[in-house]
């Protein structure tokens, strides 16, 4: 197993991802809120009533209060809510639609992560789930040691195991946002996360 | 958008134009050479060829058990929630979107890249119901922003400069861009197109793979577009061709090994969404979502049953086709295809958008094999392309010439005679160094980049009598097949074969009766008499006879061995599996005897010719060969096109001019005093190449080289 989570920690730092170890998410908490106290304000992209800081360096407002949203992450969410809401953050878990113009940091829980391509399989049947992914500037996904896959083929079962619920929608993710479309310079963070962590779990 | 593929002549006022453009040029010469170093890594780490395989079969599985697949996927779907459509052509699957957003009353649209909706002009058909349509993939936006279609299916604004990027976005928003910030220049479609998310009203995508098993499509982004446009409106519609149903999680994710490692060199695309049924949508009916899949035809069937092109469904999209073709290399996508582009566009477009379009698109493949060599579904690119030239020579006409070549060509003896003749006759044109002076510019002005050989005196077959000789007990036997070049151009190439043979103790013969290979033809369209002079050549050589049958071209080594399977089929089983080409035959089978060479210290390079390389898979052998008698220096791109193709030269000369510029370019790089290779028109190319510019570098067979260091 430990040469599976080496090599996944290879590739995963190979598309930009910036990983860190613990024993247990209590442990991880300090690291999240020093990711989150360092990053700038979140830009607003989208009108939405709130206090407003000075602008970006895009150009656009910025909000005071920083957001963390958490849906669907479980027996996570307590201590994660009660230590950020201590340093005077906004914590959400639902209703993500109104957090639309951008949030500062989403977390959700990979289910699987994949070796050979430094990914990890997120559940996003539920709508928060993916906007809490998908409008964060930085993303944390929550992936257990054990749970690391060694290919992409060989995700074939686990998929058609999700897919048994009625409907669902899942999402591999390498990886920010990110694009090589002008004159082939790759850039970070086109619509999603400008930046993505892995908090690799014992067990 | 521009469309200048009307005529053969505004296609090539078309291609000067791509030529001129130097930004063009130098983003696709960079690109050519760091695709193949980023691919090369990406492929160490898994059996690429292997996975390729399973790709093709698996997807030649699907393409016969289309209609299963379809009724599987549309039973699971529907199982879900999911509204599935299917439209026999482009018109109706645009009126079936058309009538969803009219339906919803919706006007503004939120799409994520599809180049099924480019092949059915979805926007255009959207836009006259007064549909405001946002491209959300970067490279789209920005195109759409010009309204000019993609040059590359990955790439789609490969051809933009961040000059041209910043001045548009400028456009667009009113303010004004620092052009050299390119990241800040990506965070404006951030900031512009957020806006468009949260009011889209229906969102509009592709799918890479629709999942037959549970009714399951997968879409591969990278920008992460895809999840906001399938997210966020409460409608969303998916554009699929039938091609890509698939059976099961195991085909998508086997193509998913090799999709983005040979389209991009990423291991994996950032984002890759499973979307399984109708699900939760905060806004929708019921918090659900209302989704249809589309799937679309417009041929697809039909293809399905051509045992041939039915090929065509293993492509993935994955544009590497393009990446690696030295055409696409100098003139860029919109020059390479109409809306599907590269290799698989110069097909696609026969199918898709007119036969006329594609008589004139086909033309301009130079028969590289570098497509094939690459692609992630194992198609026989340029089989098909051949086979599309022939076809549209049928359907839409060929010139008058050509139908007369073809009738010279069936006969071998007027052929031959035809040569002599012309021999003759450019006495008063020839000069002592074996080129052409002076060709009168009226007929040959775009052919002066390069020195035109002459024929030779007297041709092979009529020296062969002064080289040939009988040994008493030869370790093999091989016939030599000389093709039409060697033979009235460059019979010293086969002079210094005889000799190295007679010295290794092998005994060669020449059967007269032999011809040409048929490969210009193919070139020409002329597939029946191709046909033709193939089977004069299996009748004129006894195969059963000699233990090889060795070529000192390449092209005809390849075609002899390759092509002739495919006309002649079983009748020609033996004849091809005996079919070498020099480098391999004399480092493999023959295997140089030290003690008959010097070793000189000349600094001689190799340029390994197309078929040779790619149809032949001979990299090592011409390097060894030249490392046994002389200093092997290496150059870069030695397996990159020297720009002459056959026919191709002669059809598109400028063209090949640029991509000999390139190999001149490598050669003289390299700092070689010889260069080699193991083909007659790559040495009259890159021969005429250098002496046009008046360079000291030799050019030679490798056969001459060997010979020359004899002792």
């Amino acid at each position: 197993m430990s040469s599976l989570v080496e090599v996944y920690k290879e590739k995963a730092i190979a598309t930009a991802c910036q990983i860190a170890e613990f024993n247990s998410f209590e442990e991880a908490i300090p690291h999240l809120l020093s990711i989150m106290e360092k990053k700038a304000p979140c830009e607003l992209l989208y009108e939405e009533d709130v206090e407003k800081g000075p602008n970006g360096p895009n150009g656009c407002p910025t909000r005071v209060q920083k957001v963390i949203a958490a849906p669907e992450i479980g027996e996570y969410y307590e201590p994660l809510k009660k230590a950020f809401e201590e340093k005077g953050y906004k914590v959400v878990d639902k209703d993500l639609r109104h957090y639309l113009a951008g949030i500062d940091m989403g977390i959700a829980i990979a289910k699987k992560g994949i070796a050979q391509s430094g990914t990890c399989m997120v559940n996003a049947g539920s709508e928060d789930t993916r906007l809490a992914t998908m409008v964060c500037e930085s993303c944390v996904l929550i992936l257990k040691k054990s749970q690391i896959m060694p290919t992409v083929v060989s995700m074939a079962d686990v998929l058609r195991e999700e897919m048994s619920d009625p409907t669902n929608y899942i999402t591999f993710i390498s990886g920010p946002s990110r694009t090589a479309d002008i004159e082939r310079v790759g850039a970070i963070g086109v619509h999603g996360p400008l930046e993505m962590h892995i908090v690799l779990l014992e067990g | 958008m521009k469309d200048s593929i009307k005529t053969a002549k505004d296609y090539k006022e078309y291609i000067d134009e791509a030529l001129n453009d130097q930004f063009l040029r130098r983003t696709l010469d960079k690109f050519a050479v760091d695709y193949r170093a980023s691919r090369e890594a990406m492929f160490s780490e898994i059996d690429g060829k292997e996975i390729i395989r399973q790709v093709a079969d698996a997807k030649d599985n699907a393409c016969q058990h289309m209609e299963e697949l379809y009724s599987k996927f549309k039973a699971e779907a529907e199982k879900r929630g999911v509204i599935v459509h299917r439209a026999k052509d482009a018109k109706e699957a645009n009126e079936i979107i058309a009538e969803i957003v009219r339906k919803h009353g919706a006007k503004k649209i939120i799409k994520s890249k599809s180049m099924t909706a480019e092949e059915t002009h979805l926007n255009q058909r959207l836009e006259q119901d007064k549909c405001d349509i946002t491209e959300t993939d970067l490279g789209e936006w920005l195109i759409q922003l010009r309204h000019e279609g993609p040059s590359h299916m990955v790439m789609p604004a490969i051809h933009l400069s961040r000059y041209q990027v910043a001045e548009d976005m400028s456009n667009v928003t009113g303010k004004k861009y620092d052009p050299e910030d390119i990241q800040r220049l990506v965070k404006v479609a951030r900031v512009e197109l957020r806006n468009r998310f949260i009011e889209g009203e229906i969102g509009i995508s592709g799918a890479n793979f629709c999942i037959a098993e549970n009714g399951t499509f997968a879409i591969a982004t990278n920008e992460g577009n895809a999840r906001m446009v399938t997210t966020l409106p409460k409608v969303h519609i998916a554009l699929a061709g039938l091609d890509k149903l698939i059976p099961d999680f195991e085909t998508a994710l086997t193509a998913l090994t090799v999709l983005p490692r040979n389209a991009t060199g990423q291991r994996i695309t950032s984002y890759v969404t499973f979307i399984n049924g109708a699900g939760e949508c905060k806004i929708g009916d019921n918090d659900k979502k209302e989704l249809h899949i589309v799937f679309l035809d417009n041929g697809r069937t039909e293809i399905a049953k051509d045992p041939l092109f039915r090929q065509v469904f293993r492509c993935v999209r994955c544009g590497a086709c393009a990446n690696v073709c030295p055409v696409f290399r100098m003139v860029g996508g919109h020059k390479m295809g109409h809306i599907y582009i590269g290799a698989i566009g110069l097909i696609l477009t026969y199918f898709f958008h007119g036969k006329d379009k594609a008589a004139i698109l086909a033309q301009n493949c130079i028969g590289c094999e570098s497509c094939k060599d690459i692609c992630a579904g194992g198609i026989d690119l340029p089989r098909l392309i051949s086979e599309i030239r022939n076809m549209t020579a049928k359907e839409v006409g060929q010139p008058m010439q050509i139908a007369f070549v073809g009738k010279i060509m069936k006969n071998r003896k007027l052929f031959h005679r035809l040569l002599k003749f012309a021999r003759f006759s450019q006495g008063p044109v020839k000069a002592q160094d074996g080129f052409i002076r002076h060709l009168p510019d009226a007929l040959f002005g775009k052919h002066q980049f390069k020195s035109l050989p002459s024929l030779a005196d007297k041709a092979f077959r009529e020296i062969y009598a002064e080289y040939a000789y009988k040994l008493e007990n030869p370790k093999m036997r091989v016939a030599l097949f000389a093709g039409c070049a060697q033979d009235f151009i460059f019979p010293n190439h086969l002079v210094a074969f005889m000799k190295l043979m007679k010295a290794h103790n092998v005994q060669v013969e020449f059967p007269e009766e032999q011809t040409c290979c048929g490969l210009p033809l193919q070139m020409l369209a002329l597939k029946e008499v191709a046909v033709e002079v193939a089977r004069q050549n299996v009748q004129a050589i006894d195969a059963s006879k000699y233990d090889y049958i060795v070529t000192l071209c390449a092209s005809c080594a390849s075609h002899l061995s390759h092509n002739y399977k495919n006309f002649l089929g079983d009748e020609c089983a033996e004849f091809s599996s005996k079919v070498k080409d020099f480098s391999s035959f004399m480092n493999d089978i023959v295997k140089i005897d030290p003690s008959l060479f010097h070793k000189s210290t000349e600094k001689v390079t190799v340029h390994i010719p197309c078929h040779q390389a790619r149809s032949l898979g001979v990299m090592q052998q011409p390097r060894d060969l030249i490392a046994q008698v002389a200093e092997y220096t290496p150059s870069k791109e030695e397996a990159s096109c020297c720009g002459f193709g056959g026919t191709y030269s002669a059809k598109f000369p400028e063209i090949s001019k640029e991509l000999l510029g390139n190999k001149i370019r490598r050669i003289e790089e390299s700092q070689a005093e010889r260069i080699v290779t193991d083909c007659p028109g790559c040495t009259m190319q890159i021969r005429g190449g250098l002496h046009k510019k008046g360079s000291n570098v030799k050019v030679s067979h490798i056969a001459e080289l060997l010979a020359d260091n004899l002792k």
